[in-house]
């Protein structure tokens, strides 16, 4: 890793922008389509004189009308005796200098008065947006009629014509990009130190609102087009040149159709189509490129176990939830060796216990949860091990079987509670349709009272079933998450950094609440965190992960006091404790290790203060201790025996 | 130095919430932060404390000078600022000594900018690019941030870094102006508990190195630990309770900061002690609630509890709390 980094340093970071740039843009198969195309046409309209076997307007003989294609006239000839195929080559000149120059044109005003209105808001943006409404409501088409009739048909005004018009849509949508990075805090941080108005626009907004103008460029590069096509195909074209709509209207009003001289209309028209559709193209690859989220979902299915059916099928114990030996990859489709997110961890579920599962931000724990419910991200996929509930072993169960047993048995609360939450349907109704959802044949009827009832449980009173999340303060938010994971009785309730955004207050009554909730219902619960306060006051037994696998596994007075990996000892170290004010706080120096790019030997052994030869050599094996099922991954623990 | 350092007098900022109605008369005001005082001396670190909406981020902005107070008075050596504008305020070098940390590194980066350029930044907007001294104030920045060696980061972009490294990152760019104090808005509460201790000790540090004061802004008392010298409660717009950290801590003398200590998790389940948990959420700062602004959540309120404000009440020199039952 450090190789690759020392290059990158060295190389100069625009390249390396644009390389990075290039490498996301070429999966985009329809972009370098559209690319493919656009380039194809841009050659053409440039080495027209070299292309075209006859001159611009040349009349090859007026003998020639409406010659079908041969192999002297390739797209055959017009009803001035012309060479179709030339004027195709020259006129894609013309077609695309208007779309080019118009489309600069629009931008430009579009950028700026986006800019403009999104930066200083108040007035200006009132005047200008206001404005823009009005030119967006006027259809352009006639309106440009009207201004080309009335002035001289020249190329330029119709240039300047389309472009004062289309500027429009680039307006409002670089607006709203303004305003959604102005409200950013490094605009914010900017400003406290002094930035003056224009530093922070070309500094801070302009860098962030390119690319969207870019993608807009395209698109109304494929607009200036279209409308010059149609204004020259009514008529209203430069008569000195000749661009695709106007082969078209020549075409179409001297009598190409009754001729059946279908050549003469065709090649224009696919002209057009050829331009447009790979600006269009390009345009949609760009925006993937730009915006890559837009590709993966949590729609997309995910992969199917697979067992390693060399190992001897575990036997379950008595618990609620166990998993047995399980492992997680992430596998990718370029041929890298998968993320190994977790491997080999097991732990066991009683009723009514709580288990907090303790580590780092990607150390696993979210993965494992997913797992657990079978809910994992497309690309992960259970490599190994086994996961049991009442015994059944959940990964041997078809989706359906498994659609009964999640939320009904095993529900989640997850973090970031408006997120999880949809913001435009009642807070009640939520809740009423995860009661559908998962028990189709509830009586209709009792619903509402079965809600008011999950509301009163988690201390949400009756009258706020009506409000929308966004009328909800955090703590009520992440009330009503506990609510719908309760609508279907479970057993068992995964929480996920469920008090993570909450203030401490708040946190503690969440936390409160999901005590009395344990007790009042017999729940059992994991609890995922990295504050161990939380898991020192909640839980029964913990579960320390570290780079995907189990660092420590006990029960919690053991975690506390008697831990034996270093990890689990270095974590407690970092965390601030009131009861003992002379500590002084320690952090575990370096950050977990990426999960596809593992250490030899122990995953911690680059972080661990007692690190030796064997560490980075052999992976340690998971030691008991004692007889109270505290497991224990790291060497030290055979050398002191 | 005889002159106090920050002295923050009577500080109000209210925003109009719109009218509750068509026809009403008055627009509703926002008491966001409705009378503050409190002073700071050089290299002194405050951690200023309470639950969200109690008005200690708007208090960093109006010390910021980056929104209006409504009344109050902000000295800073001596200096009224209290109504500075945008110029003034950069003439008198005010945006090179005060210098804030925000929240939340991931957004407080801009993501198109290597970390060369959010580090020198600062030095361009001061027009101090040009002086010999430019690269080795940068590299002094980066490496008193943690950011060692400084050239290994300087051609990478925030995304390639880790949580903690982005804040040294913040941390650097505001190092780089030298400054004298340090708003830190909830520096360490988006991070993972493991490193959080790394960005506190770094703070301490810098205080010890520089002669740095730091106003620490939380959530969570027991983030800041006894990095900070004293403490400041706010509840709804006010403080409530200021005083040494240490006697704070170990002799509350405001519920609501007793309340607010309780419920701090300690690592140890051996000594997991009953939790003074409150109930409801902090009330909306349109409506203030008559008398002492806590009552209606206040554990142990009385009938007077309702009818007067109470005033701050000395009960050592170095240690102040606003509640009738102390009155007696």
């Amino acid at each position: 890793m450090q190789t690759t980094l020392q290059t990158v340093e060295r190389s100069n970071p625009l390249g390396v922008r644009f390389l990075g740039f290039w490498n996301t843009f070429k999966k985009s198969r329809t972009g370098v389509l559209g690319l493919v195309m656009l380039t194809v046409i841009i050659l053409v309209a440039i080495f027209a004189p070299l292309l075209a076997p006859y001159g611009r307007l040349e009349t090859v003989s007026i003998s020639d009308i409406y010659k079908p294609p041969s192999a002297l006239h390739l797209f055959g000839t017009d009803d001035a005796g012309q060479d179709v195929f030339s004027n195709f080559v020259f006129g894609a000149r013309v077609s695309l200098t208007v779309g080019f120059f118009a489309a600069f044109i629009s931008i430009i005003i579009g950028g700026t008065f986006g800019l403009v209105a999104g930066f200083f808001g108040g007035r200006w943006e009132n005047f200008i947006m206001r404005f823009t409404d009005i030119m967006l409501v006027i259809p352009d088409l006639p309106l440009m009629v009207v201004i080309v009739a009335l002035t001289k048909p020249s190329l330029l005004n119709i240039i300047f014509v389309i472009g004062l018009l289309g500027w429009t849509t680039t307006a409002r949508v670089v607006r709203s990009q303004t305003l959604a990075v102005k409200s950013r805090k490094f605009v914010l941080r900017a400003r406290a130190i002094g930035a003056s108005r224009g530093h922070i626009i070309s500094r801070h907004i302009l860098p962030l609102v390119m690319p969207i103008l870019v993608v807009q460029a395209v698109l109304v590069i494929s607009l200036a087009i279209l409308n010059e096509s149609a204004l020259s195909f009514l008529g209203l074209g430069d008569p000195t040149t000749l661009s695709w709509g106007q082969m078209l209207n020549y075409a179409f009003g001297r009598g190409a159709m009754s001729a059946g001289a279908w050549w003469a209309l065709v090649f224009p028209g696919f002209g057009i189509v050829w331009v447009v559709l790979g600006l269009t193209l390009l345009g949609q690859g760009l925006e993937q490129v730009l915006n890559p989220r837009l590709d993966t979902h949590h729609l997309m299915p995910s992969r199917p176990v697979v067992q390693n059916e060399a190992r001897a099928k575990p036997v379950p114990s008595q618990a609620l939830l166990e998993a047995l030996n399980l492992s997680i990859h992430y596998v990718n489709d370029e041929g890298r060796a998968p993320a190994r997110a977790v491997e080999n961890v097991s732990f066991t579920l009683n009723e009514g216990e709580l288990l907090g599962l303790v580590g780092e931000s990607g150390c696993g724990k979210t993965t494992l949860m997913l797992a657990l419910l079978r809910l994992l991200p497309s690309a992960g996929q259970i490599v190994d091990g086994r996961v049991y509930f009442h015994g059944r072993d959940l990964t041997a169960l078809s989706e359906v079987e498994m659609n009964e047993i999640r939320w009904s048995g095993i529900s989640i609360v997850f973090q970031g509670a408006m997120n999880a939450l949809n913001p435009v349907r009642t807070v009640g109704d939520q809740i009423a349709e995860a009661i559908i959802k998962h028990i189709p044949l509830y009586p209709r009827e009792g619903i509402p009272a079965r809600v008011t009832e999950l509301l009163d449980l988690v201390g949400i009173a009756a009258d706020q079933r009506d409000h929308f999340p966004h009328q909800y303060s955090g703590g009520m938010r992440q009330r009503a998450l506990i609510a719908m994971a309760l609508a279907c009785n479970p057993q068992v309730i995964i929480a996920d950094e469920p008090t993570t955004a909450l203030d401490v207050m708040i946190q503690a009554q969440i936390l409160e609440l999901l005590d009395l909730l344990r007790k009042k219902l017999g729940l059992a619960i994991v609890f995922v965190t990295h504050d161990l306060g939380i898991v020192a006051e909640m839980c029964d037994k913990v579960l320390v992960m570290y780079g995907g696998v189990t660092a420590e596994y006990a029960n919690v007075d053991v975690i506390y006091n008697d831990s034996q990996h270093p990890y689990t000892q270095e974590l407690l170290k970092a965390f601030p404790d009131l009861t003992k004010p002379k500590k002084k706080l320690t952090s575990i120096p370096g950050y977990p290790p990426r999960l596809d790019a593992l250490p030899a030997g122990c995953r911690f052994a680059p972080r661990c203060p007692a690190v030796f030869d064997r560490c980075h050599a052999e992976e340690p094996s998971l030691h008991q201790i004692g007889n109270d099922g505290h497991i224990a991954s790291c060497h030290l623990i055979e050398r002191t025996r | 130095m005889s002159k106090k350092f920050l002295e923050v007098r009577g500080l109000k900022k209210y925003f109009e919430a719109g009218r509750p109605s068509f026809f009403a008369k008055d627009p509703r005001n926002v008491h966001a932060v409705d009378g503050v005082d409190f002073t700071l001396r050089r290299s002194e670190v405050i951690a200023l404390v309470g639950e969200s909406g109690c008005g200690k981020s708007t208090l960093a902005l109006l010390l910021m000078g980056l929104e209006n107070p409504t009344a109050g008075s902000i000295k800073f050596e001596g200096m009224d600022i209290t109504h500075l504008n945008d110029g003034e305020r950069k003439s008198h070098d005010l945006r090179r000594k005060i210098q804030m940390v925000f929240q939340d590194p991931y957004e407080s980066l801009n993501p198109t900018q290597t970390i060369e350029e959010i580090v020198t930044e600062p030095l361009l907007v001061h027009g101090m690019m040009n002086t010999p001294d430019r690269d080795e104030r940068v590299q002094k920045a980066m490496e008193d941030a943690g950011l060692k060696p400084a050239d290994v980061y300087l051609r990478r972009y925030p995304h390639e870094l880790s949580g903690g490294q982005r804040q040294r990152v913040v941390i650097a760019a505001a190092l780089v102006l030298e400054p004298e104090l340090i708003l830190a808005d909830e520096p360490v509460s988006m991070l993972d508990v493991s490193i959080r201790a790394e960005v506190i000790n770094l703070l301490a540090e810098l205080r010890i190195k520089r002669q740095i004061a730091v106003i620490f802004i939380t959530h969570d008392l027991g983030s800041v630990g006894f990095f900070a010298d004293r403490v400041a409660v706010m509840y709804l717009g006010r403080i409530v309770e200021i005083g040494s950290m240490l006697e704070v801590l170990e002799n509350p003398k405001h519920p609501y900061t007793k309340a607010l200590i309780s419920v701090i998790p300690v690592p140890n389940p051996r000594l997991r002690h009953e939790r003074i948990i409150l109930q409801g959420e902090t009330p909306n700062p349109i409506n203030i609630p008559s008398g002492c602004r806590f009552h209606p959540r206040c554990p142990v309120a009385i009938a007077s509890c309702a009818l007067s404000d109470p005033p701050m009440l000395s009960l050592n020199k170095s240690h102040q709390a606003a509640c009738l039952l102390l009155v007696k």
